[in-house]
């Protein structure tokens, strides 16, 4: 390989067909002169532009486009060399360090001798070693193009704003469990919010077995095995969900804090109290006629009750798993869209609530197609407040464009699987972390499975990794109409 | 240092029907490629992709008058093989003590419908003041069995010698195609004039005299020339008349020792601006001329005049920057010749009005 050109941040490197190397790899451009090293990555493999070389594809179809047959008595075997030189590629790559004596920063201001430096490929492990991206929390997350292990530290995550994105069926939801149950079994608590049922079988192995992680799994599925005691409500948590989730107006807001307080005082927060105060209230009837829809709303979600034995507390699963690490599961399959607004508008209240109180010290929260259930406000409070709150969260999508621009901005890891469609990776390379050209380049071209890393996990080191297989019961495989009429 | 020995042998598979060919040149060529390039071996190595042209010539020849009467062809679609011959030096660097060459030569043939080709190298030959006369001289031992043999300029100069040896694998070719080829037009690039550099009068007559023992004919086509009439190129004169058509440019007086063993007439071959010098072997009857010339029109394509099968000829041999940049990657592995970069005297000097030494 030759170092050939250097534009901005991307160096160009002549490489021959005896020499392997794909998009996503990392070089090390030595110049020994200086005792430097520039660490660059392959972004786009091209042919090198070889003059004259469409006269020499010209002359091979000259015959109305079919090969024209001949032999060759070439005695100096010079036919090799001409396709040793027609096969050259050319390198783009993007310069991501600097290596001086084994330590690694991301200064790019000095150029390597273009004649006397020594390029060669640059061994993730021997990358990551350097970069130090292993701790004492190691996570595996499956293997590099050259069947290597890709392993990050779970503190990598803490404290950190996550995105999981790609087309569907390239393996989000996959990589997100394998995080989440890596989480869990460093004690970390995390909250999922699953949108299609496809954690509740994490308990469990492929063949239906419990597995090491099936009493820090707890499922809670609204109305069914998770409802709430309106007793147990905080006045602001219910305030949130009666005016985000079911946009109730300033007006009636405060007639019901009203009417709350009332109920509060006399000890008498039931619903059936809850309903007779609002139709016994002297307010004005339009007035009347919010609360009450709104009433009934939550009165038919199911997932309020008066009755404290049927009521599982958050607090208890949350505690539970704060103390033994856990991830509690949110199950919100079968739920509508309004009630679904109802139960997070209820679950992040709770989380806010024990974590401003330190009842929690942490949390992780997996949100999978947030968009569907996470209102408008909460995204700047994700990345702002919750964040210093301890609420980590990790966006799961295959539609990045509902997932907004400040929320890339700031993102400090991004697990991006295959996407084709342009616009949906010009989304992504909005991230702060990552230069557009390399989301582009590279995320077209990744196999089913396969996930570039981008962020502060990999330390700034772009890396593409098949996510290892997990022995877990999958419970988000597509429904098929014609799976068993073979 | 040791030098790989190359595998040294002549093609196994040559197409054509085999009577006595005689392979003793290329043979020759490599034996010959493989010495000079031992020698240059450890040189620096100035790259230089200048090419060399095969250039016409300079015919001292007189035009008198001329039958300006044009000849009318029809094609004719009797199953004829139409066959033909060119070649392509090339400059590919310099040396301290003299310059790296390389020559190709293609023959190709149309038989029914499908172009077939035969490609004899490339050849590289490091040519320097000390050598040239040896190499030569051993490569026209080979083909014309004696030195020095109507040549009446002794060794060519050191920047002849890529057109030179050129020319003496074109007359290789052109030999081998006169004595396996039966019943069939062969294609010349160039002319029938003989007594000039490169092309002995004895060796294209025994040519001539081959090709027409089995019943060929050659037809040599000049891409240029400098004959002229009543001021004119001869290509250039106005005919109105409509393609095909050939006219007879009569009674030119060569100079001694230019011998003219062709009549030479001007091709129209298809509509459009381009005609072409074209001679017709002498010792042909006219009547077969013309036939010959609608037998090209009715088993070969002709683009702008011009035969594809020749066409596809030069196409062939003719080296690309890709092939340039290959032997070069060839000589440096395999001879470790050092690629230094010598400056242009011409930029150096003139900076952007020096257009480079090529164009001086």
């Amino acid at each position: 390989m030759k170092l050939y050109k250097k534009e901005g941040n991307i160096v160009q490197i002549l490489s021959f067909p005896n020499e392997t190397v794909e998009k996503g790899d990392y070089l090390l451009i030595e110049d020994g002169d200086v005792g430097k090293g520039l660490i660059v990555q392959v972004i786009d493999v091209q042919f090198a532009n070889i003059p004259g070389i469409l006269e020499e594809l010209l002359r091979s179809l000259p015959d109305g486009g079919e090969l024209i047959q001949g032999e060759d008595f070439d005695p100096l075997e010079i036919a090799p060399h001409i396709t040793y030189i027609q096969d050259a590629r050319l390198l783009r790559c993007k310069i991501r360090a600097t290596m001086n004596n084994e330590s690694l920063s991301p200064n790019s201001s000095w150029l390597p001798s273009r004649s006397q430096s020594a390029i060669k490929k640059l061994p993730i492990p021997t990358l990551l070693k350097m970069a130090k991206t292993t701790g004492e929390l190691p996570i595996v997350l499956g293997g590099t193009k050259d069947s290597m292990l890709l392993t990050i530290d779970a503190s990598s995550l803490d404290g950190r704003l996550n995105i999981v994105t790609g087309k569907k069926e390239t393996g989000k939801s996959h990589l997100s469990k394998l995080l989440m149950l890596n989480l869990i079994r460093y004690g970390a608590t995390v909250v999922v919010f699953d949108l299609n049922g496809e954690y509740t079988s994490l308990g469990m192995t492929s063949d239906e077995k419990r597995n090491a992680y099936h009493n820090k799994i707890h499922v809670l599925t609204p109305s069914q095995n998770f409802k709430v005691v309106l007793k147990q409500l905080n006045l602001h948590v219910l305030l949130s969900i009666l005016i985000h989730a079911l946009h109730l107006p300033g007006t009636s807001a405060r007639e019901f804090r009203t009417i709350w307080r009332s109920l509060k005082e006399r000890d008498n927060l039931t619903l059936h109290e809850l309903g007779e105060a609002i139709r016994n209230s002297r307010c004005n009837h339009h007035v009347r006629d919010a609360l009450f829809s709104r009433y009934y709303a939550l009165l038919n979600s199911r997932f309020f009750t008066d009755n404290v034995a049927e009521a599982m507390l958050l607090n208890e699963s949350l505690l539970k798993a704060k103390n033994e690490g856990g991830a509690i599961i949110i199950n919100l399959r079968n739920t509508s869209s309004i009630d679904r607004q109802i139960v997070v508008e209820y679950v992040l209240g709770k989380l806010v609530e024990l974590l401003t109180s330190w009842k929690l010290k942490a949390v992780f929260l997996f949100a999978e197609e947030a968009h569907l259930y996470l209102r408008e406000t909460y995204w700047d409070d994700i990345v702002t407040r919750m964040r210093h709150l301890g609420i980590f969260t990790t966006f799961v999508t295959n539609q990045p464009n509902t997932i907004r621009e400040n929320i890339y901005r700031q993102a400090d890891n991004i697990f991006l699987f295959n996407f084709t469609n342009e616009h949906d990776l010009e989304v992504v390379s909005r991230a702060a972390r990552v230069d557009a050209e390399t989301v582009i380049s590279i995320a077209t071209d990744l196999p089913p499975r396969h996930c570039l890393v981008l962020g502060k996990v990999v330390k700034d080191f772009p890396m593409v990794v098949k996510v290892k297989a997990l022995d877990i019961k999958t419970m988000g495989e597509t429904r098929l109409f014609f799976k068993d009429t073979n | 240092m040791l030098i790989e020995q190359l595998a040294i042998t002549t093609t196994p598979k040559y197409s054509f029907p085999q009577p006595t060919i005689d392979t003793s040149l290329p043979q020759r060529l490599i034996e010959l490629s493989i010495h000079s390039l031992k020698h240059a071996q450890n040189q620096p190595f100035q790259l230089n992709q200048q090419f060399f042209q095969q250039s016409n010539n300079l015919e001292q020849i007189q035009t008198t008058r001329t039958q300006l009467q044009p000849i009318p062809l029809t094609p004719k679609q009797e199953e004829t093989m139409v066959a033909a011959v060119d070649t392509s030096s090339i400059k590919i660097g310099e040396t301290t003590k003299g310059m790296v060459i390389a020559v190709r030569g293609a023959t190709i043939w149309k038989n029914r419908k499908y172009y077939r080709y035969l490609r004899f190298g490339p050849f590289i030959f490091h040519v320097t003041e000390e050598n040239k006369k040896q190499v030569y001289t051993a490569l026209q031992r080979a083909y014309l069995n004696s030195p020095y043999e109507h040549n009446h300029n002794g060794s060519p100069s050191l920047l002849q010698m890529p057109t030179r040896i050129a020319s003496l694998l074109e007359r290789w070719q052109q030999t081998m195609l006169s004595k396996t080829v039966t019943n069939g037009l062969i294609l010349f690039d160039g002319s029938l004039t003989s007594g000039i550099n490169g092309a002995p009068t004895q060796r294209i007559k025994e040519i001539l005299d081959n090709a027409r023992k089995k019943q060929n004919i050659v037809l040599a086509f000049s891409k240029m020339t400098s004959l002229r009439f009543n001021g004119y190129l001869i290509t250039d004169i106005p005919i109105n008349h409509k393609p095909p058509y050939l006219f007879k440019i009569a009674d030119l007086k060569p100079k001694p020792p230019i011998v003219l063993l062709g009549d030479v007439y001007v091709a129209k071959l298809t509509k459009g601006n381009y005609a072409f010098r074209l001679d017709i072997d002498k010792q042909v009857p006219t009547e077969q001329k013309i036939e010959a010339l609608e037998k090209l029109l009715g088993n070969d394509l002709l683009s702008q005049s011009y035969p594809e099968t020749l066409r596809l000829a030069h196409i062939l041999c003719t080296f690309t920057a890709n092939e340039v940049i290959a032997m070069q990657h060839f000589i440096a592995r395999k001879y470790d010749l050092k690629i230094i970069n010598r400056p242009d005297m011409h930029r150096l000097l003139f900076g952007p009005f020096g257009k480079g030494e090529t164009c001086s």
